[in-house]
């Protein structure tokens, strides 16, 4: 076992546990099981799209990951844990989103304004100076370093979790969480 | 801000703030957060970093994702995808075997000439009475039936030749009595015989020994 998974993984067993037994009672017909398996990841997928960068219809990206999981449900084998899986369907569906978005822009004048009040409105909601303050330290990370970070942090994620979601290898996980924590850091003493 | 050197301690100090850490890896942590203050002020960055993440993401609608979900199916028990497939497979097998030999059939009851010629290919060839009528029954072929030349066919072999092409034979002999095929017959018989390009049907020749020396002799 690797030094830094020594003792890790407590509560993750049981959490995957849940999951599947919802998984499996979705399965034999229990509709209920959906709304709880909704419940119990929706928040973190919307902090995940928040943290990537997704400003508007977050509500609409959770129903399409959520959508597509179910829909591939069946087939869903359990590999890896089902929020990993879920990360792993919303992050794809977020990069269609931006080249769909790309494509537009390059059809019509950005509108830089728009994102300006996005930002200050941002500001408002969170009122703990050191909030800001980290979240503008995260706006400075690379799209890589953002999502390593999110996962790490937000979520506790395991480097072997985050390489699955972000499709990268664990050691490129680790690495990639030190060089956004050092970052982080060094905008903060500034 | 500094680093921790202890790396491997400050590689899960997410898991410790996320409270995913056995007892005993727990305890070994704290006493060692307890004694550094660089651990201590990256646990307070973490808390502020999640606590942001937290603060910056909107509500989600529970019920506006679930009503898009679709609904449960149950697999019925014991069905394997596989064999549904191969299934799939031989039904469409079948059915290309049924339309193909349907077919066929209806082809040969669109043409009863066709048909007739072909009954009659694989009956045996007929014989010439004595008396020079034909007889079509294979099962009445008598000693005293005049030999027929080797290499000339029958009559009837010959229709049965032709209809397998476009001539006589191609018309409706089915649809003829039985006294204006024996006309047609004689009237056959009466014709300059044409060389045959077809080939000749195998036939079965009885010839009469009339020398009265055993044969082979």
């Amino acid at each position: 076992m690797n030094q830094a998974a020594r003792g890790a993984g407590a509560g993750r067993e049981s959490d995957d546990q849940v999951d599947a037994e919802l998984i499996a009672r979705w399965k034999a017909g229990d509709e209920r099981a959906a709304t709880a398996l909704v419940e119990r990841h929706a928040a973190a997928l919307a902090r995940f799209a928040v943290a990537s960068g997704e400003r508007s219809d977050v509500d609409e990206l959770v129903q399409d990951t959520f959508v597509r999981a179910f829909n591939s449900l069946h087939g869903f084998r359990g590999d890896s844990s089902f929020r990993t899986w879920l990360f792993t369907i919303e992050r794809r569906l977020l990069l269609d989103r931006r080249r769909a978005e790309k494509r537009r822009r390059d059809r019509t004048e950005i509108q830089e304004d728009d994102a300006a009040t996005e930002y200050d409105a941002l500001d408002s909601v969170l009122a703990d100076e050191t909030q800001r303050r980290v979240r503008a330290a995260v706006e400075r990370l690379s799209p890589t370093q953002r999502e390593v970070f999110t996962l790490r942090v937000a979520e506790g994620l395991s480097y072997k979790e985050i390489a699955e979601a972000v499709g990268t290898t664990e050691g490129a996980a680790r690495v990639h969480y030190h060089n956004a924590m050092r970052s982080v850091k060094e905008f903060l003493d500034e | 801000m500094n680093d921790c050197m202890n790396a491997e301690i400050r590689d899960q100090l997410p898991e410790l703030v996320h409270d995913r850490l056995d007892a005993a890896r727990r305890a070994e942590i704290l006493s060692h957060v307890e004694a550094c203050a660089e651990c201590r002020d990256e646990i307070e960055l973490l808390r502020a970093a999640r606590a942001m993440f937290e603060a910056q993401t909107p509500r989600v609608d529970v019920r506006y994702v679930v009503n898009a979900l679709p609904l449960a199916k149950p697999r019925p028990v014991g069905v394997q995808r596989g064999r549904a497939v191969w299934t799939d497979w031989r039904i469409a097998a079948a059915i290309t075997l049924l339309v193909a030999g349907g077919s066929s059939v209806a082809v040969l009851r669109r043409d009863p000439g066709t048909a007739m010629a072909l009954r009659q290919t694989v009956q045996t060839p007929p014989v010439r009475r004595a008396d020079g009528r034909s007889d079509s029954s294979g099962s009445s072929a008598q000693p005293q039936l005049a030999p027929a030349a080797p290499s000339e066919p029958t009559p009837r072999a010959l229709v049965a030749t032709d209809a397998q092409g476009s001539g006589i034979g191609a018309s409706r002999l089915g649809d003829l009595t039985e006294q204006q095929l024996e006309a047609l017959l004689g009237e056959i018989d009466q014709l300059q015989a044409t060389p045959v390009t077809d080939p000749e049907p195998v036939s079965l020749h009885v010839r009469e020994n009339t020398s009265g020396a055993p044969e082979g002799a």
